[in-house]
C-alpha cells in the first residue's frame, strides 16, 4: 500500500487550500480586476465567482496533474496512486480523488444533501400555503420557491447519473475506471461552489423568477438571480464534461464480449442520457449566458424595448429543459428496469425493444419542447406539430411499462425494499404519464397551464421518474457500495410512509389545479384552505419519512451486518466482485457471453472469468 | 393455474373495471364553471382524455395488483420462466398505443382549431397589463375600464399586451389563457354562453404582486353592455 506523501495533508491540494483559493480568487476577480474595470455590483459578483471557482479548483488540486505535465516535470506515480485514495479511508471523500467509486459516492451524498435542503425549502412553502392569507412574506416565498426548484432540478440532474452512474457503469461494463478519471473528478468538484452559490442566493437578495428564469422578470430581479444563472451554467459545464466521459467509457472500455446489446439496461439508459446532456446542455448554457450579458453588459437579446425577443429565451430554455426531463427520468427508468428482473427472477421482457425505446425517447425529446409554450404567444401554426410529437413520445415511454410489467408477470416476486420502490415507481410514473397527456392536448392545456395541476404532474414524473428510481437504486446497490446491509424493517417503513405521504400530497393538487389554483402563488381563495392544509400535513410526512431513510443509511453504513458479494443473486458484473469492489474493480477483466438477464435458464452464465469475490 | 388462465382472469378484471370507470367518467363536468364555448370544448376534451386513460390506468394497476397477489415467490430459490419477449404481443402493444395517441391527437387538433378560430363581426377588446394590474380598452367606442365587459353569444377578440414583464391573462370560466408578452401583442378568442361575473387572474409568475394580480370579467347581453359602455367617460386613445 502506498502512503500519501505527508505534505498533502498540510499544505498540499485539499479542501482547506481550496477554500483559501476560492477566497483569493474572489478577491482578485471581484476586487482588483473589477476595480480596474470600474464595475457595478453584478459585474464584481460575476468576476469574483469566476475567479473564485478557478481558485477553488486550483486549491483542490484539479489541475495538479495537468500543470505538472505542462511544466515539464515528471509525474510522480505515488501521487497518481494516492489520488485513488486508500480503501476504507474516509478522508478520500473530501479530496480530489480519481477513483470512479469515490466520485460516485461524492455525487450521491452531495445529491442527497441537496435533496434535503431543497426539501426543507418545500416545507417552508407548504407552511405558507397551509392556510389562506400571507403568514410569512411574499418576497421570501418567491425566493424560497425559486430556490427549491433550482436545487431540486440539480438533484434530479446529477443524483443517478453522477452518483449511481459513476459508481456502477465502469463495473457493469467490465472496465477498471471511467475513460477520463481526472476529468471525472473535475466535473464533480465544479459542483460544491455552484451549489453553495444557489444556497446563499437569499443573502444577496434572492430571486423571484422561478427556476425557469423567464426574462424580463429575470432581467430586473436581484443579485440572487445572477447567483442562480452562474451556478446553473457551472452545473451545465460539469454535466457536459461528465457526458463526454460516460460516452467514451461506454463506447471504448467495454470488456471482451460486452457487445452493445449485452449491456445492462441501466448502462443503456445512461448512454442515451449522456447524449442528451451533451447535445442539449450547451443550449441552456447559451441562453443563460445571453441573459447574464443582458443583465451585466447592456446587451438586448431578450429586451423587447431594444428589438430583443422574450419568447426566444423560452424556446432556447425549453429546447434544453425538455430533453432535461428525460436526462432526469431515463436514469431512473434504467435503474428500475435493472432491479425488476432480479426480484421477479425473470429475464427483462423485450430487452431490445426497451433499448430502442430509450433511443427513440432520446431523439424525440428534442422535438417536443414547445408544449411548455402553448399559451406563450409563440407562432400559431407551431401548436399542431408539437402536440403531435408530444403525444407520440408516449409510445416509446409506454414500452418501458411493457418491459417492467411483463417482466413482473408470471415472475417469482421477492418483495424486498428495492422491488417495493419499483411498484411505487410504476404507479407514480404512470400517473405522471397519463396526466402529461392532458397537458400535451392544447384544449385541456389552456385550462391547466400554470396551475397546481402542472405542479402535481411534474412531481409525479420527476419524483416518480428520478427520486423513486434513486431510492430503488440506492437500496439495491447499498450492499455493493458499502459492503453492509441496510435494515429491511426501516426500509419498509421508509417506503410505505414516503409513498403514502407523497401520493396524499400530490393527488389533491391535480384537483386544486382543475379548481383554478395557480402555481407559484403564496395565497389562494379561502375555500381551498382545507385541502391545502391536508396537503401541507402530507408534505410534512414526506420530510419525516426521509428522516427514516437517513437514519437507516447512516447507521447501516457504519454498523450494519456485513453483506455478501451478491445478496440478490443478480447477474450483472458489479455483483460478481466483492462488496465494496476493490480499487480498479477486477483482478482480471471478465469475458461476457450473454445479456445479464438469464434468469430461469439453468447453467447459463452471462460472464466468465469473474473476479473472485 | 396455467399462464392462459392467469391472463384471462386478469383480463376479465381489467375489462370490468375499465367499463365501470368509463361509465363513471362519461358526461362528467370536470371544469368547475363553464361559461363559454371554449370552456365547453375544453371540458369535452377533458372527459374524452379521462375516459381514454381509464383503461390504460387499469391495465397497469390490475397487472401490478394481480402479480403482487398471485406471483409471489414461494421459496427462495426458484426462478420464473425464461421468457425474453413475445414479438406479436410487443407489436400489438406498440400498435395499439400508437393508434390511441394518434386518435387523441386528431381530437385535440380539431378542438384547437375550434378554439383558435377567428370570425367576422367580432367584439374587440384590448387587454393591457403591467405589474400588477389589468386594463381594458374598447377601441370601437374609445372607452377604458378596470373590469372586462363582454357580450354574451358573440365572438370576442382579445388583443393582449404587457408594459413590463410577462403576465398571463386567465379567466377559467371563459376557457381562455394567454400570455401577455412585452413587445409583441398576443391574441385570443372566446364566445361567452352564460351571462355573469367571473374571476380572472394572472397565471404567469410576474414578481412580488403576482398572487394578488386578479381581475373580473363581466358577461352581459349586448343591450346591457351597450348601455354600460355609453355611461363610461370617453377617453382619447393614448
Amino acid at each position: 500500500m502506498i502512503a500519501a506523501p505527508r505534505r498533502w495533508v498540510v499544505l498540499g491540494p485539499g479542501l482547506p487550500r481550496a477554500v483559501i483559493g476560492a477566497g483569493i480568487g474572489f478577491a482578485v476577480g471581484g476586487g482588483v480586476l473589477a476595480a480596474a474595470l470600474n464595475a457595478d455590483a453584478g459585474q464584481i459578483f460575476g468576476l469574483g465567482y469566476l475567479f473564485g471557482l478557478l481558485g477553488f479548483l486550483l486549491g483542490i488540486g484539479a489541475f495538479h496533474f495537468w500543470l505538472t505535465w505542462a511544466a515539464g516535470r515528471e509525474i510522480d506515480l505515488t501521487e497518481e496512486h494516492a489520488a485513488h485514495g486508500r480503501a476504507g479511508e474516509w478522508q478520500r471523500y473530501f479530496r480530489f480523488t480519481t477513483d470512479h467509486k469515490v466520485i460516485g459516492v461524492q455525487y450521491l451524498v452531495t445529491a442527497f444533501f441537496l435533496f434535503f435542503t431543497a426539501g426543507t425549502a418545500a416545507m417552508f412553502m407548504r407552511f405558507e400555503l397551509a392556510q389562506p392569507g400571507i403568514a410569512t412574506n411574499k418576497e421570501l416565498y418567491n425566493t424560497i420557491m425559486s430556490t427549491h426548484g433550482a436545487m431540486m432540478i440539480t438533484v434530479a440532474l446529477v443524483s443517478i447519473i453522477g452518483g449511481l452512474g459513476n459508481y456502477l457503469v465502469p463495473i457493469m461494463i467490465g472496465a477498471r475506471d471511467m475513460a477520463f478519471p481526472k476529468a471525472n473528478a473535475l466535473s464533480y468538484w465544479m459542483l460544491p461552489l455552484a451549489i453553495l452559490l444557489v444556497a446563499i442566493n437569499p443573502l444577496v437578495g434572492g430571486f423571484d423568477s422561478g427556476w425557469t428564469a423567464y426574462p424580463p422578470l429575470s432581467q430586473q430581479a436581484n443579485l440572487g438571480q445572477q447567483a442562480y444563472l452562474m451556478a446553473f451554467i457551472t452545473v451545465g459545464v460539469s454535466s457536459i464534461l461528465s457526458a463526454i466521459n460516460f460516452l467514451v467509457t461506454v463506447f471504448r472500455m467495454r470488456a471482451p464480449g460486452m457487445s452493445l446489446m449485452r449491456m445492462p439496461i441501466f448502462v443503456w439508459a445512461l448512454t442515451v442520457t449522456a447524449v442528451l446532456a451533451l447535445v442539449a446542455t450547451s443550449v441552456v448554457a447559451m441562453a443563460f449566458t445571453m441573459l447574464l450579458f443582458d443583465r451585466l453588459m447592456g446587451t438586448a437579446f431578450f429586451r423587447s424595448s431594444r428589438g430583443g425577443d422574450v419568447i426566444l429565451f423560452q424556446h432556447l430554455f425549453w429546447f434544453y429543459s425538455h430533453p432535461a426531463v428525460y436526462i432526469m427520468a431515463l436514469p431512473g427508468l434504467g435503474a428500475i428496469l435493472e432491479v425488476v428482473p432480479v426480484f421477479a427472477r425473470k429475464p427483462l421482457f423485450a430487452y431490445p425493444l426497451a433499448v430502442l425505446s430509450f433511443i427513440s425517447i432520446g431523439v424525440m425529446s428534442f422535438m417536443v419542447w414547445a408544449h411548455h409554450m402553448f399559451v406563450s404567444g409563440m407562432a400559431e401554426f407551431f401548436h399542431i406539430p408539437i402536440m403531435l410529437t408530444t403525444e407520440l413520445i408516449s409510445v416509446p415511454t409506454g414500452i418501458v411499462f411493457l418491459s417492467a410489467l411483463w417482466t413482473i408477470w408470471m415472475g417469482r416476486i421477492h418483495f424486498k425494499v428495492p422491488m417495493l420502490w419499483v411498484f411505487g415507481f410504476i404507479w407514480a410514473f404512470l400517473i405522471g404519464g397519463i396526466t402529461g397527456v392532458f397537458l400535451a392536448d392544447v384544449p385541456t392545456d389552456i385550462a391547466l397551464s400554470d396551475t397546481a395541476f402542472v405542479v402535481a404532474h411534474f412531481h409525479y414524473t420527476i419524483v416518480g421518474g428520478t427520486i423513486l428510481g434513486l431510492f430503488a437504486g440506492t437500496y439495491y446497490w447499498f450492499p455493493k457500495i458499502t459492503g453492509r446491509m441496510y435494515s429491511e424493517r426501516l426500509g419498509l417503513l421508509h417506503f410505505w410512509w414516503f409513498t403514502l405521504a407523497f401520493n396524499a400530497t400530490f393527488i389533491p393538487m391535480f384537483w386544486l389545479g382543475i379548481e383554478g389554483m395557480r402555481r407559484r402563488v403564496a395565497d389562494y381563495p379561502p375555500e381551498l384552505g382545507t385541502i391545502n392544509l391536508f396537503i401541507s400535513i402530507a408534505a410534512l410526512n414526506i420530510a419525516l419519512s426521509t428522516g427514516v431513510f437517513v437514519f437507516n443509511m447512516v447507521r447501516s453504513w457504519s454498523r450494519g451486518p456485513q453483506a455478501a458479494h451478491n445478496p440478490w443473486r443478480a447477474q450483472t458484473l458489479e455483483w460478481q466482485v466483492s462488496s465494496p469492489p476493490p480499487i480498479e474493480n477486477f483482478d482480471h477483466i471478465p469475458t461476457v457471453t450473454a445479456t445479464p438477464y438469464q434468469y430461469g435458464s439453468l447453467g447459463a452464465a452471462p460472464a466468465e472469468g469473474r473476479s473472485a469475490p | 393455474m396455467s399462464p392462459r388462465r392467469h391472463l384471462l382472469t386478469a383480463g376479465a378484471v381489467w375489462i370490468v373495471l375499465s367499463v365501470l370507470g368509463v361509465i363513471l367518467v362519461a358526461g362528467m363536468q370536470i371544469i368547475p364553471v363553464i361559461a363559454s364555448r371554449e370552456a365547453e370544448i375544453e371540458n369535452s376534451a377533458f372527459v374524452l382524455l379521462t375516459a381514454a386513460s381509464v383503461p390504460v390506468l387499469m391495465l397497469v394497476v390490475v397487472g401490478l395488483a394481480y402479480s403482487a397477489l398471485r406471483f409471489r415467490a414461494t421459496d427462495g430459490i426458484a426462478d420464473g420462466p425464461p421468457i425474453h419477449g413475445h414479438t406479436g404481443f410487443q407489436a400489438a402493444w406498440v400498435g395499439v398505443s400508437l393508434i390511441l395517441v394518434l386518435g387523441l391527437f386528431a381530437y385535440g387538433a380539431v378542438g384547437l382549431v375550434d378554439i383558435r378560430g377567428a370570425q367576422a363581426g367580432v367584439f374587440e377588446v384590448n387587454v393591457s397589463s403591467e405589474q400588477w394590474t389589468w386594463h381594458y380598452e374598447y377601441p370601437a367606442v374609445g372607452v377604458r375600464s378596470k373590469e372586462l365587459h363582454i357580450p354574451v353569444d358573440r365572438r370576442v377578440h382579445l388583443v393582449i399586451t404587457s408594459k413590463d414583464v410577462i403576465h398571463s391573462f386567465w379567466v377559467p370560466a371563459l376557457g381562455i389563457k394567454q400570455d401577455a408578452v412585452p413587445g409583441r401583442p398576443t391574441h385570443i378568442y372566446t364566445t361567452a354562453t352564460q351571462s355573469g361575473t367571473y374571476p380572472g387572474m394572472c397565471a404567469e409568475l410576474c414578481g412580488l404582486g403576482h398572487t394578488g394580480m386578479t381581475t373580473t370579467a363581466v358577461v352581459s347581453d349586448q343591450a346591457a353592455l351597450d348601455a354600460w359602455l355609453s355611461q363610461q367617460p370617453k377617453e382619447p386613445p393614448p
